[in-house]
């Protein structure tokens, strides 16, 4: 059998399979259409200028109809899973990295590495290494940070120090006790730490827990680890204090969390007081107050059944797409918007947000240097991260540091050991988590 | 004829509230019954569970504090917000230039958001910077200002104050209403026999305004065992759980925790317990609200 063709049938036949074969053809075109963003948390300051770089946004991608909403941080988990129960998800969600585990682990987001693209490549280039890691899960990207919080760090009124006779902040945990007993007068306490159940009051306490080599959770054994050395003797350190009488009163630190211990700072209410890397977000830090904030201080002796961190962080405004999204390309057009250096230089040109800036260029910053110069050489020299682990995340995290914040509370209000009630932490979380993960 | 048109009438007046009480009463009703039987975490339906959430919440130790909790929380704020409500209505009851102005005000705990109801009490009753235990240590009354809301021994009961007084000056308005509604002739009849004002009341005015009055303390205890927004801003159910509610720890176990059945039987339990509060106390009371119904 011959096959007869003439040129004009070839033509036209081959002009047939080519409009045919491009038809399927994805095509290159802007993002377009309806895009929810819903960020949840942050410093007043960057409240504010988040959605008005957003506008920025907006004049470049005249074609992507924005609709931005701020919500408190709190309340991100609550309103999150009533978005995703309801079908009302916004397409962006920018929240907290230690929820990417629960939020994977229920098909509420969707891995970024398979809708990026050739963004990837970009991000890859912007954004430390060590902070775009903590967007990571199960060896995929998850979420984009623009910068993370650390865990356990200290504010000294430097002046205050400067009048009980020392010179530096305290290194140790001995040093601590010893300098916040000397700080201390009748109407001051030494020190304040927060011990309210605010989510915010636990990552401080396990900033201080890891770095003696406690954990909070195995997921290789699936054990809640609380009762465990490393965060026994840490919380042994809270009662330490509180008996040292260097502290308010336990009463009164069960019923005043992050924000508000922040303040009783500023006004001179505590010559020092535990948080996390934001020590100096304006909460009411008043400029003539001379203080200085450092890492907190490390355990005499590691006794904790893992090794210590130096570190605990977190990308507090990680931005994660939506696995319900019905727009991605305009989600990944916002995500990349954001993983732009203009973006990302806020946080190193603003030093006061207070956070580990997660772009390069911002480390480039005078500001930053001179506000943490600390911070700035040990990033040059590459060894900020040195040591460094993310926040504890995985499935039923909530319910061991509800349950570790009930232990806190016991302790400091006197009603147990550290050793009692982390035993009976463990134990009520470890049931929870069974139940949880079945 | 004229009757059964009517009758359909009737019906169709009254279909709107059956379709609002079926869609937003019944339906979610049965929708966490069925999810209290269920094995519902994460967000997955992982199948029927038989009681293993109810046994679940049986094991765990924190619950019977909540128990407790829940019963100062629920008994104490009706009782006292009925009983302050009753005392502040009687005086609201009497005709002057000041009563007049002061049923006019009162309503005003009511009408303020909750949060903001609930930020302003936590600063007032602050430990450290609150102006109740600075004034209270002024006065000399205590060495060092006491923390309300971080006393473990204290705290229930500073919720339970903080909801009396939102919730009482409806119930005193509502019980005021009652008692000027009890016609003067039957003060005077009672004056005639030789009452004095305590038998008057008791007489005279608790019979009149008995429907009221049953209405209102089963209302209350309603509203008191819905109220989420106050313990949760106030407390988050501490200090170590010592403020940890039905209402907070259903909310702890659904929307931290994400244990959807396990909030589901507390929630089954919560109501059954309401339902048999007020079943008690409508069938303690039964006649004299029968005999208010009647009238």
């Amino acid at each position: 059998m011959s096959l007869r063709m003439n040129r004009r049938s070839f033509i036209a036949g081959s002009t047939a399979l080519a409009t045919a074969s491009l038809w399927g053809m994805p095509q290159a075109r802007a993002a377009s259409g309806a895009l929810s963003v819903w960020k949840f948390g942050g410093t007043p300051r960057e409240v504010e200028f988040w959605p008005a770089r957003d506008e920025a946004f907006r004049t470049a991608n005249p074609e992507i109809d924005l609709n931005y909403s701020y919500f408190n941080g709190q309340i991100r988990r609550q309103k999150i899973l009533a978005g995703f129960q309801t079908r009302n998800l916004a397409d962006v969600i920018i929240a907290f990295g230690q929820d990417i585990p629960e939020f994977a682990g229920f098909d509420m987001i969707q891995p970024l590495d398979a809708i990026a693209g050739d963004r990837l490549a970009g991000w890859r280039e912007r954004i430390v290494p060590e902070v775009l890691e903590t967007g990571m899960h199960e060896g995929q990207l998850y979420g984009l940070p623009t910068y993370v919080d650390m865990a356990s760090f200290l504010a000294v009124d430097m002046d205050a120090l400067a009048e009980a006779g020392f010179d530096a902040p305290p290194k140790t945990w001995s040093e601590l006790r010893e300098y916040a007993k000397a700080l201390t007068k009748p109407d001051r306490p030494g020190i304040a730490f927060p011990a309210t159940t605010a989510p915010v009051d636990i990552n401080i306490f396990e900033g201080i827990a890891y770095a003696n080599g406690g954990r909070i959770f195995d997921e290789e054994t699936g054990e809640v680890t609380l009762a465990g050395p490393g965060v026994v003797d840490a919380l042994q350190l809270y009662a330490d204090l509180i008996a040292d009488g260097s502290t308010p009163p336990g009463t009164a630190m069960t019923e005043t969390n992050f924000r508000d211990t922040a303040q009783l700072f500023a006004q001179g209410r505590a010559a020092m007081w535990i948080g996390l890397s934001w020590l100096n977000t304006p909460w009411g830090t008043p400029e003539e107050l001379n203080w200085a904030g450092s890492p907190f201080p490390r355990p005499d002796t590691v006794s904790g059944n893992y090794p210590p961190v130096s570190a605990l962080m977190d990308p507090t405004a990680i931005l994660m797409v939506s696995a319900r999204s019905e727009n991605p390309e305009a989600a990944i057009e916002y995500l990349d918007f954001w993983s732009q250096n203009e973006q990302l230089a806020l946080w190193g040109a603003a030093p006061e947000y207070s956070r580990i800036p997660g772009g390069k260029v911002a480390w480039e910053s005078e500001e930053l240097a001179n506000r943490w110069p600390d911070w700035v050489s040990a990033y040059n020299e590459g060894t900020l991260f040195d040591g460094a682990q993310p926040l504890p995340r995985f499935i039923g995290v909530s319910v061991v540091e509800s349950a570790l914040a009930t232990a806190i509370q016991q302790v400091v209000l006197g009603q147990q050991t550290p050793e009692e009630a982390l035993t009976a932490a463990a134990e009520a979380a470890q049931q929870q988590i069974d139940l949880l993960r079945g | 004829m004229k009757l059964r048109s009517d009758h359909w009438l009737a019906y169709g007046m009254i279909l709107p509230v059956v379709a609002a009480v079926l869609a937003f009463v019944v339906g979610p009703t049965y929708d966490v019954t069925t999810l209290s039987f269920t094995r519902f975490i994460m967000g997955q339906d992982r199948g029927f569970g038989g009681l293993v959430n109810f046994e679940a919440l049986a094991s765990d130790p924190q619950f019977a504090t909540v128990l407790t909790n829940t019963g100062i929380w629920i008994l104490g704020g009706t009782v006292l917000c009925v009983l302050l409500g009753m005392t502040v209505a009687v005086y609201l009851a009497r005709d002057s230039k000041l009563t007049t102005f002061l049923r006019a005000i009162i309503l005003l705990p009511w009408i303020l958001p909750d949060v903001v109801t609930a930020m302003a009490w936590k600063w007032m009753l602050h430990g450290q910077v609150g102006i109740i235990g600075q004034t209270v240590t002024d006065l000399g009354l205590t060495e060092r200002t006491i923390s309300f809301l971080g006393d473990p021994d204290l705290v229930m009961w500073m919720l339970v104050a903080v909801v009396v007084w939102r919730k009482m000056p409806l119930v005193a308005l509502i019980l005021c209403a009652a008692i000027r509604s009890v016609p003067q002739e039957h003060y005077e009849a009672a004056r005639l026999d030789g009452a004095n004002s305590w038998q008057q009341f008791r007489f005279v005015v608790l019979p009149h305004i008995s429907f009221s009055l049953t209405a209102v303390t089963v209302i209350s205890m309603i509203w008191i065992t819905a109220e989420f927004t106050l313990p949760w801003v106030m407390t988050g159910g501490g200090p170590a759980n010592s403020s940890q509610i039905m209402a907070t720890y259903i909310y702890q176990q659904s929307f931290q925790f994400f244990n959807w059945g396990v909030g589901s039987a507390m929630s089954v339990v919560n109501l059954v317990v309401l339902v048999m509060i007020v079943s008690l106390y409508l069938y303690v009371v039964r006649r004299s609200w029968r005999s208010g119904a009647a009238k």
